[in-house]
């Protein structure tokens, strides 16, 4: 575990806030915990534990849901209403103790090559709130642009995170491939696809896991876009992924990396479509 | 080690314990005697150190002590023991289920936080709730159907 010298346990945003606020490069917000093990800090730091700030739940608002960046993998797989798509992604997240543990704020404010919110966060067109003196909402274009802490100041937070609904007409998709069921990610593909009268009229595609971060696919989506849905337009357009640089993992070679991701975003683009014709979001 | 002191009940007791500040939940328990927490690769891979928190599972090894502070914590130690073994103790056992036990009572305490939940879970629910309590000995199947067997034994339908 990366060591903390000292912990706050503060009892709301604007205590949370003052307490970073006064630490300053020494604070460190935690949310669920589970990913410091995996940062190393030359000095050790003061958590300061959001558990209490009270922001966590998830309500339907303006044509879409808003999330508390403290809620739980398990609580976004549990919820159910029409156009929400997020438990299909907490479904294949990890292990039911992570999924407890893990928030959706920490999965995507520090991105590592493996986290699957991102991805799908990109896809469905979510927004950020930054809970700041100035407060703010920033496109998931522009905040998964770089690594998301760059954009916070000290004493700022991931306050909640807007999905819009999939709506009639719209269909999402998702695909992710792990050795065995509970590994880390090595590809994690999104599609959110809205068809009218068999033609393709929009289509937001990520890719994440396979690259070291999650990036948009303009090329295949502007591919797809005026196209009637069929496999081989999905295919032509998977084709234009083109050359990234692949991520080196333990036991797959680069040429294996590049097929997964493919294979991922042809089969979540092809869910995606297909939902749509078939009115399932 | 910069101690601070944090209160929490443990198995139906209010404690008040000086924790570390980068102290995990599975230190400090084993510390303080909890042994029946296991630690089996320290990196949340295994969920040998599965305890329940404020009635969900979670990994010890990931959580840190101070998460853990005004929270209720529940170990193995709070089902039974061998004199007096929880239903779910007795299940694992008559049905051979366990071999050398280390992954046992992570695999007891993600089986109860469902049974918590819900008296009769469907195979893909154990599936789903288990599939962080790795059995390197067992095979998974006796394990599943001991389970399987306890529900119907309570009267519960799938
Ligand atoms: C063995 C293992 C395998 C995993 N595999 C995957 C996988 O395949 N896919 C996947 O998506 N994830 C995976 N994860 C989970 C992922 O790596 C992170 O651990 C997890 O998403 C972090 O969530 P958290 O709530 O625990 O955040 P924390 O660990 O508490 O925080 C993470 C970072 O975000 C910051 N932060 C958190 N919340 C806020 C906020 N509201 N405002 C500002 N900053 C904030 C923290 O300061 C910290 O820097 C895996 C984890 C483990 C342990
Ligand atoms: S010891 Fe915690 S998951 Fe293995
Ligand atoms: S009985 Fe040995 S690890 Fe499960």
């Amino acid at each position: 575990m990366s060591v903390f010298k000292d912990f706050v346990l503060p009892r709301s945003v604007d205590e949370a806030r003052a307490a970073l606020k006064q630490l300053g490069a020494e604070g460190m917000p935690v949310a669920g915990g589970t990913a410091l093990s995996f940062l190393r800090h030359k000095e050790p730091k003061v958590a300061v534990d959001l558990s209490r700030a009270g922001l966590s739940g998830i309500a339907a608002e303006n044509g879409g849901f808003e999330i508390g960046a403290m809620t739980s993998i398990t609580a976004l797989r549990e919820f159910a209403a029409p156009g929400w798509v997020l438990d299909r992604v907490a479904h294949r997240f990890v292990t039911q103790q992570i999924r407890n543990q893990s928030t959706l704020g920490g999965n995507i404010t520090r991105v590592f090559a493996w986290c699957d919110f991102p991805v799908a966060l990109l896809a469905l067109d979510a927004s950020i709130t930054i809970a700041s003196d100035t407060p703010r909402a920033v496109d998931a274009d522009e905040f998964f642009a770089g690594q998301p802490v760059r954009l916070l100041k000290a004493g700022e937070l991931v306050r909640s995170i807007h999905v819009p609904a999939v709506r009639a007409g719209e269909g999402f998709g998702y695909r992710k491939h792990t050795r065995v069921e509970a590994d880390f990610s090595q590809a994690t593909a999104a599609a959110r696809v809205k068809v009218e009268k068999g033609v393709i009229t929009g289509a937001r595609v990520a890719l994440g896991a396979s690259i070291p971060m999650p990036v948009r696919l303009p090329a295949v989506e502007q591919a797809l876009v005026g196209r009637k849905g069929a496999i081989h337009v999905v295919n032509e357009a998977v084709a234009l992924i083109g050359t990234r640089t692949w991520r080196s993992v333990a036991g797959f070679s680069q040429d294996y990396i590049r097929h997964l991701a493919s294979v991922a975003v042809a089969d979540a683009i092809t869910d995606a479509w297909k939902a749509a014709v078939e009115g399932r979001a | 080690m910069n101690a601070k002191t944090i209160q929490l009940t443990i198995n139906g007791e209010a404690r008040s314990v000086d924790v570390g500040a980068g102290e995990s939940l599975l230190h400090l328990l084993r510390r303080i005697g909890f042994t029946g927490v296991k630690n089996g690769c320290d990196e949340g891979a295994c969920g040998a150190c599965t305890v329940i928190l404020n009635g969900r599972t979670v990994n010890a090894c990931l959580t840190f002590a101070f998460q853990a502070a005004g929270g209720r914590v529940e170990t193995i130690e709070f089902l039974g023991n061998f004199e007096n073994p929880h239903p779910l103790q007795k299940a694992l056992a008559d049905e051979g289920a366990v071999q050398c036990g280390y992954c046992i009572p992570g695999m007891i305490l993600s089986a109860k936080a469902l049974l918590d939940r819900k008296a009769a879970p469907t195979d893909e629910e154990w599936s789903l709730h288990l599939d962080g309590n790795l059995c390197r000995c067992t095979g998974y199947e006796k394990i599943q159907s001991a389970l399987r067997k306890l529900v119907a034994a309570q009267g519960g339908d799938q």
